[in-house]
């Protein structure tokens, strides 16, 4: 069986800041991977390269079986950006409805589903500009699952939404994986990373580390995953001299 | 292509004027307001200017007759239309010019005829309010020419013997035979100046527009999520279009109806034909706004292209000053704007009633700004990948 996403030694630069060094992963089908790591350390860069917004400098990324950049594959996957990116004069439901039908999709119960799935169908009509920063996050999610795409790539998406919530997005999560779909969850709360089926550690544009949340632990002998990131960080410190 | 994708996208596009009422009643009625304010000046300008004589001309006897030039001056300068003549005392007519009620007056001496005819030479004394100098200016001319007229009457006048005929250097038609290859006595600068701002206000609007709506799409990071769905930079950009070309369109039919019937200007020709120019231009504006757009960080830098872009346009453009009439050296400026061919077209249309062949040269220079338009913002929707 084919990997849904294989990122293949991925280097990016821009200006004079490497972003990726000679990053490589897998994702399968069904799983939710979760990136783990600091502020800039490369998390952003690498899903805007798998979706080919930058394309990569040198190595390759196959997104579905095509290579990126192919805009046509994107029909298919779910973007999104860190920032709750909406039209402020829009509703919800034109929002919702503009980004559904760029990817093809104009089915009014696919929207409304949507939209029921992030709980503001009573705010179908409101403007975003009238909805509060976790609304707009719930909206923006909404965005990316109308046109029910097999790749979902989530940049820090419970950022500023409020615990309750951040616990309904996980239900939903692993809901739509149940049906097939896969994710890429990005963030640096260390707690969310024990819903994901599989960890990358990302650090300087490298995956310093990778597999489930429990692996993660036993091989750098602790019992909190924040600890373990920095033996990562340390162990590969180490074998790199160039680390930071 | 993908229509279905254009077509999201230019719905989008008009969704988004509609949720903003403020901006919608602006480029409907800012070119309502500005032409209305500009009818009511243009006809003020026209009206009378105010004069005064004071006459204090003893005149002559000449055989039989009295010959009175001052009487006849004031006489000749109360039939001119573009006057409102009153006679009245040096005393009363400083205190007017100083109240600013008389833009000149007229003072003719008390041996005026006299002069005339011993010395063959003109002396009046004007003096002017002097803050307008159009008027003073203008003035002068009548002035001038109602005095020659006034002097030469005096060559019919002299018959009797042994007085030296008086003639005078220019003499003055006293009737022009006047006809119109375009327009007529009826039409004023409003009906040369409303083509032209139809024009201009499409321009200025869609413009202003445009390169805010995509500004916002690149700093709010839409246009960052756009890139990872299948629609094709030039989808984004044929969308756009077709979004603002709804509203250009609309705001050129309200100004177009707004000047023919309620300033109710003259006007000849196939008002249709107008709406070609304005698409046209519209596809300019649309590109030039997301093209330049990519050069401003925020709304307050979008809004330092409308000097530089939008009223060096204005300016040159021939909208107000004729093109060719401009120094030399600046007519090649004229030449590279877009407007100046849009402006040109429009009053052709308008006012000497062109047909679109008539016309074509203009129109097609005007789509090959258009043209160039789209590959510049191509470029810059491309450049967009942050």
């Amino acid at each position: 069986m084919s990997h849904t996403i294989v990122v293949d030694n991925v280097h990016k630069r821009f200006g004079a800041v490497q972003a990726l060094r000679g990053l490589s992963l897998q994702v399968e089908q069904g799983e939710i991977y979760g990136l783990l790591g600091p502020n800039g350390a490369g998390k952003s860069t690498l899903l805007r390269t798998i979706v080919g917004i930058h394309p990569p400098d040198s190595g390759s990324v196959t997104l579905l079986g095509e290579t990126i950049p192919d805009k046509d594959i994107l029909a298919r996957v779910g973007y999104m950006t860190q920032s709750s990116a909406l039209y402020n004069e829009l509703t919800v439901w034109q929002n919702v409805a503009f980004f559904a039908g760029i990817m093809g999709c104009s089915d009014k119960e696919a929207i409304r589903d949507a939209i029921a799935f992030v709980d503001l169908a009573e705010r179908a009509d409101s403007r975003i500009g009238t909805l509060s920063g976790g609304m707009r996050q719930r909206v923006s999610l909404a965005s990316v699952l109308a046109h029910q795409p097999e790749v979902i790539l989530l940049d820090e998406p419970t950022v500023g939404v409020d615990p309750q919530l951040r616990v309904q997005f996980w239900e939903h999560f692993r809901k739509m994986t149940d049906q097939g779909i896969t994710l890429v969850v990005s963030s640096h709360v260390m707690d969310e990373a024990e819903r994901c089926d599989r960890l990358g550690f990302v650090r300087n544009g490298q995956l310093i580390a990778e597999g489930t949340a429990n692996s993660m632990r036993e091989r750098a002998s602790t019992n909190d995953l924040e600890q373990a990131f920095l033996f990562f960080a340390e162990q590969w410190g180490d074998e790199n001299h160039n680390g930071l | 292509m993908d229509f279905k994708r254009i077509r999201s996208l230019a719905l989008r596009v008009i969704y988004q004027m509609l949720g903003d009422r403020r901006t919608l009643a602006l480029i409907v009625f800012v070119p309502i307001i500005l032409l209305t304010l500009l009818s009511v000046l243009i006809e003020a300008d026209e009206s009378q200017v105010n004069i005064a004589v004071v006459n204090s001309d003893r005149g002559i006897a000449m055989g039989s007759n009295e010959v009175n030039l001052g009487q006849r001056l004031l006489t000749v300068l109360d039939d001119n239309d573009m006057l409102d003549v009153k006679s009245m005392s040096l005393d009363d007519a400083n205190n007017k010019l100083e109240e600013g009620e008389i833009d000149a007056v007229i003072i003719v001496a008390e041996d005026f005829t006299q002069q005339v005819v011993q010395t063959q030479s003109l002396e009046l004394t004007v003096r002017y309010e002097g803050s307008n100098p159009a008027i003073a200016e203008n003035l002068d001319e009548i002035f001038e020419r109602s005095a020659l007229m006034v002097a030469n009457t005096l060559v019919a006048t002299q018959s009797g013997p042994g007085t030296t005929p008086v003639s005078f250097e220019r003499e003055m038609e006293t009737s022009l035979n006047t006809s119109y290859l375009h327009g007529g006595p009826e039409y004023d600068s409003l009906d040369f100046l409303a083509p032209a701002l139809i024009g201009f206000f499409v321009f200025l609007f869609v413009f202003i527009l445009t390169s805010i709506s995509f500004l916002r799409e690149r700093v709010a990071g839409t246009l960052e999520r756009l890139l990872a769905t299948p629609i094709r930079s030039h989808e984004v950009i044929i969308g756009y279009m077709m979004g603002f070309l709804i509203f250009g369109l609309i705001q050129g039919a309200v100004t177009l109806l707004f000047t023919v019937f309620v300033i109710d200007i003259n006007y000849t020709g196939n008002l249709l034909n107008v709406f070609l120019v304005e698409i046209l231009l519209v596809i300019v504006s649309v590109n030039l706004g997301i093209f330049l757009s990519t050069f401003a960080q925020n709304e307050f830098q979008v809004l330092q292209f409308l000097p530089l872009i939008v009223v060096t346009q204005g300016v040159l453009g021939g909208v107000v000053w004729q093109v060719e009439n401009m120094p030399e050296w600046l007519q090649p400026l004229s030449q590279v704007m877009p407007l100046t061919y849009a402006t040109d077209a429009l009053r052709e249309v308008m006012l000497k009633g062109a047909n679109l062949l008539d016309v074509a040269v203009s129109l097609l220079i005007l789509l090959a700004f258009g043209v160039g338009a789209i590959v510049l913002s191509a470029w810059s929707v491309r450049q967009a990948r942050i």
